[in-house]
């Protein structure tokens, strides 16, 4: 669920986002000096609520919610939990489903934090990026250092909030190893049972995309981005952190559900400005601008919109699933991509990934999750048998190398995919 | 004008063509004889009649000579004139001896402002040797520079050529034209009677045409030709009947009959050009002529290089254009290649740089190929350690360096005409190109001729461009192949990641390959991608690497952010890098971009 107002935008972000301007709703005093806008977006994304049809009759409930942004926790809890209602209403939730929403320092006090909490929210994603005053400030974040503290402080705190997860962005304009390092100390200090690692994207159109180019001062230099990444995965693991996904560490069993469901392929809603959902095979990306997803609510509700369906091919499934798998230290699971896609196509996969095997970039492991020899993966990829009664079972990246070049091995595998 | 078909006594028969430098003005020259002969009415002039290919046009050059018969009638008395057009290149100047021998007497055109060229002059003394009667005419005395005094007393020092009457005209301005019409007929000797002899036709040019088969341009020796006459290509050891005979008109005009000294065209069926080839003798089938006439020889391929289509689709398509393109090119030969940069391709044989160029502009532009052109290679003689000589056009096919004692080189002799102010700059192109300075001669106050021995490779690049941009146009020459030297050469491989790329492979003079193997692995590190691990790019003699570079390997290439929204946005991007891949050639495990091989052989050329 987009909720997609924010103070200001961030110079790295591109995202549709509805910049309110410094007054809007301070930390405390509910309601005060709530801007109408809020409320209109929150009536309109209930109208789309409305207007979704369940996928299946049969109720399969909705196992995770999301409240991404813009900065949802700019958003009043009540709203919030309007919307919690109209979804529950609608599609019905599961047990002890995961509710996220993401909070920027600044932006809520403990009281409104236990509101949130209240209204059934059981994960928060804090949005601090940096533990530099002048990296936050050349970042162009509406709040300063001390705000970081306070709100690690008031999440930290706050009973019946086990589950949080901190964003911290790498490769900023100017930043230093020993500013990183820092960055993860605190981090680990905090004892949040999630880290989100961005590496920065230079992204046309945002303001770092005018004055930056990668890899040019002040940016760090690709060895030096390489090596931030390579420090975060070491810090954190040794922080007892696993790193399950290119950008994603979790105390173990802590990983975000919801976007394990991306990873997995499986099928997800969405609602709200500019927001991408994936119904019945089908993705299918809302309107960026708030006046054109105004009128596609409308005309969702009047039922003149139809759901273009392009179904895909097999071969672009094939790399959805190739693409999401190898994102995660999962990996790819090569007898289910072998029962869905072919034999053929998952020992063409395997050989191309033949070399990056031997040098260490991508690993091959067994039903156990055991690696395996290169030796072993090569008599494996020579036996005649079905790729079914051989040892390998899923093939990964390794941490950190083989994340680092996920697009290089992942575009390598399109290519055998669609050759 | 059927009168032109008229018979006249051979007397009043004159056979001749014309010699210029480019830009000299033979063409509009040939087109206001045919204006004031009345071959051609003015209305139906195009520009530059003889020239009939795009590309000679545009380059105002003639690469497929023509002939014209033109009626000229002088003191009540009718003449048969028949100009023979004569490529004007070196590269075909086998071709131009053939088309000399066919006349008795040549027009020698100088611009009277620029003066004698390089081209010019070798072709003068082709026509020495076929003992053509010489008719100097300067040319552009219209012009305001023009100083057709001084280029008059030019000609005569350089070819010892008597100018006291050569005929002032302005080919553009009519000026003179009817003055030289007069002294072909009264200088140029007329054909010998051989009537009665058996049958000797001299074909000088030949030409396919889609509909009738090969046509055949001759000029009848002794004897004479019939129509439906069962004829033999004495050289070719062929026979067909002459379906059709005629003259030229220069548009084909047909005849029953052609008689000793008469020039003409035939068509038998026949199927490619390579059946009639330049300088054969056509005889009567059932009364042969006893010997053939002197000066045949095969067409020798001095230049060759590998063309591949840029889309291994087209790999057919050019099959069959080069097949076209040699229905109408005895000279040009090819031969499938294959190499793992490249994949799939010819290996193609010229005659010279020119001819080269014309065939690649030809396949790209008529028959829409994009092509990816190797360094041009001369044809090297290894003498083997078993002592076995074996040629050698194909630097990857060049035996092992245990396996061969020498390798000899073609060299040329080079004459380069040029105005004093350039001589230093020259001189110094010449010992760049391992040339062996031989002679310096001032052949007016202001010019001078400088005469090399210089390796054939070394002018295969781009020497004539270099000789142009550093005289500013001004300096001209002639080369001729002089034979083979043996040279201190070696084979310069280029291995990426450790495999060699063969296309990539050149012989080189050993005190060059430090240079160009340098050149060579820079460009190449500059336009290799990046990839997955380190890669040595290295310049090699045998086992022994001379130039190396390293490419480092990418480190990073990651997008952090994959949720909901990103999916699709992120698949396309790499898809989009999927795509680029798929664009390049596999060296080994190294992607190697297409554009990164066409650079190298481009520095290939200039560095060679």
């Amino acid at each position: 669920v987009h909720l997609p107002f924010c103070r200001k935008r961030c110079h790295y972000c591109d995202f549709p986002i509805v910049a309110l301007g410094s007054s809007a709703s301070s930390p405390g005093g509910p309601g005060e000096g709530e801007d109408p806008r809020i409320a209109d977006y929150v009536r309109l994304l209930l109208r789309e609520v409305a207007a979704t049809r369940p996928v299946s009759d049969d109720g399969v409930p909705l196992e995770t919610i999301f409240f991404g942004g813009g900065t949802p926790s700019l958003v009043p809890p009540r709203l919030v939990a309007a919307v919690l209602d109209a979804l529950r209403g609608r599609f019905g939730l599961s047990a002890c489903p995961e509710v996220s929403i993401e909070m920027d320092p600044g932006t809520f006090d403990a009281a409104k934090l236990r509101e949130l909490v209240g209204v059934g929210v059981n994960r928060v994603s804090l949005g601090v990026q940096a533990f530099q005053e002048e990296l936050l400030r050349a970042c162009g974040r509406a709040h300063g250092l001390r705000e970081v503290h306070e709100a690690v402080g008031i999440v930290t705190a706050c009973e019946g909030l086990q589950n949080w997860s901190m964003d911290l962005i790498s490769s900023l304009p100017n930043q230093t190893q020993q500013m990183w390092e820092e960055s993860l100390r605190c981090t680990v200090d905090a004892r949040p049972t999630h880290v989100s690692v961005y590496d920065l994207q230079i992204e046309q159109g945002t303001k770092f995309g005018q004055i930056y180019t990668p890899g040019v001062f002040p940016l760090p230099n690709e060895t030096d981005s390489a090596n931030f990444y390579k420090i975060a995965s070491k810090r954190l693991s040794e922080a007892g952190y696993q790193h399950y996904e290119i950008s994603s560490y979790c105390k173990p069993g802590y990983e975000c559900k919801h976007n394990v469901t991306y990873w997995q392929n499986r099928p997800f809603y969405a609602f709200g400005l500019g927001s991408a959902s994936y119904i019945n095979g089908v993705r299918f990306s809302r309107p960026r601008g708030m006046r054109n997803y105004a009128d596609w609510v409308q005309k969702l509700e009047d039922g003149t919109w139809c759901h273009e369906s392009s179904i895909s091919e097999t071969k672009d499934m094939a790399m959805d699933s190739v693409m999401l798998s190898l994102r995660t230290a999962r990996g790819l699971d090569l007898h289910s991509f072998s029962k869905s896609f072919g034999e053929a196509l998952t020992r063409s996969l395997c050989e191309t990934f033949r070399p990056f095997v031997e040098s260490g970039l991508v690993i091959a492991m067994d039903k156990e999750r055991e690696a395996l020899q290169f030796n072993e993966f090569e008599s494996d990829l020579e036996s005649e048998g079905e790729m079914s009664g051989s040892r390998m079972a899923f093939l990964r990246l390794s941490d950190p190398d083989g994340f680092l070049l996920s697009n290089e091995l992942i575009s390598l595998a399109f290519g055998t995919i669609s050759p | 004008g059927q009168d032109r078909l008229q018979k006249v006594p051979i007397t009043n028969i004159r056979n001749f063509c014309i010699i210029a430098h480019i830009d000299h003005g033979k063409s509009t020259l040939a087109d206001k004889l045919l204006e004031m002969t009345g071959t051609v009415q003015k209305r139906d002039m195009k520009q530059q009649f003889l020239d009939n290919m795009d590309l000679e046009r545009e380059r105002g050059i003639t690469i497929k000579l023509q002939a014209a018969r033109m009626r000229y009638i002088m003191n009540n008395e009718p003449y048969c004139l028949n100009l023979i057009d004569t490529p004007g290149h070196v590269d075909f100047s086998y071709e131009v001896s053939r088309s000399l021998a066919a006349c008795e007497g040549a027009l020698l055109v100088v611009d009277a402002s620029q003066g004698v060229e390089a081209q010019t002059l070798a072709n003068v003394y082709l026509a020495l040797e076929s003992n053509l009667e010489i008719i100097p005419v300067l040319n552009k005395i219209d012009l305001p520079g023009a100083e057709p005094d001084r280029i008059a007393q030019e000609i005569e020092e350089i070819i010892g050529l008597d100018c006291s009457n050569a005929i002032r005209c302005s080919a553009k301005e009519g000026i003179g034209i009817i003055e030289i019409l007069d002294a072909i007929v009264t200088k140029v000797p007329p054909p010998k009677d051989t009537l009665k002899n058996p049958l000797r036709a001299l074909i000088f040019d030949s030409y396919y045409d889609a509909y009738r088969g090969v046509i055949v341009y001759f000029r009848v020796i002794d004897g004479s030709i019939r129509k439906g006459d069962k004829i033999c290509f004495m050289a070719n050891k062929k026979e067909y009947v002459a379906d059709e005979i005629g003259v030229l008109s220069p548009n084909q005009m047909e005849a029953d009959e052609l008689h000793a000294g008469e020039v003409g065209y035939l068509s038998a069926s026949i199927r490619s050009v390579a059946d009639a080839r330049v300088g054969d003798t056509i005889t009567h089938f059932a009364k042969r002529a006893e010997s053939a006439l002197p000066g045949y020889s095969e067409a020798t391929p001095m230049v060759f290089c590998g063309l591949f289509p840029l889309e291994a689709d087209q790999f057919e398509e050019l099959r069959e254009a080069l097949g076209r393109l040699q229905l109408n090119d005895a000279a040009l030969k090819f031969e499938p290649e294959s190499s793992s940069a490249m994949g799939f391709g010819f290996r193609c044989g010229f005659l010279g740089l020119l001819h080269m160029e014309i065939v690649q502009e030809r396949l790209e532009r008529e028959y829409n190929l994009n092509l990816i052109i190797t360094a041009p290679s001369v044809v090297y003689r290894v003498n083997c350690s078993n002592n076995e000589t074996v040629e050698c056009s194909n630097p990857s096919l060049l035996p092992e360096p245990g396996k061969r004692r020498s390798i000899e080189e073609p060299y040329v002799k080079i004459e380069l005409l040029t105005p004093k102010d350039y001589i230093g700059p020259i001189m110094e192109l010449g010992q760049e190109r391992r040339g062996e300075f031989k002679e310096m001669n001032y052949i007016t106050e202001n010019r001078a001729k400088l005469t090399y021995m210089l390796p054939l490779a070394e002018m295969v690049g781009d020497f004539f461009d270099q000789l142009k941009s550093r005289s500013k146009g001004y300096a001209s020459m002639e080369y001729s192949v002089v034979g083979y030297r043996v040279s201190d050469l070696v084979k310069l491989d280029i291995q990426i990641n450790g495999e060699p790329v063969e296309a990539l492979s050149t012989i080189v003079h050993k005190e060059k390959a430090y240079t160009v193997g340098r050149a060579l692995t820079q460009k190449l590190k500059e336009l290799i991608p990046r990839q997955m691990f380190k890669i040595p790019i290295q310049a090699c003699i045998g086992a022994k690497v001379i130039a190396s570079e390293a490419l480092s390997a990418i480190r990073k290439d990651v997008l952090s952010k994959c949720y909901g929204g990103d999916i699709s946005r992120k698949k396309k991007l790499l898809k989009k890098q999927a795509e680029g891949k798929k664009r390049m050639k596999a060296i080994g495990r190294v992607e190697v971009p297409q554009e990164a091989f066409m650079a190298v052989l481009k520095l290939e050329k200039e560095v060679l």
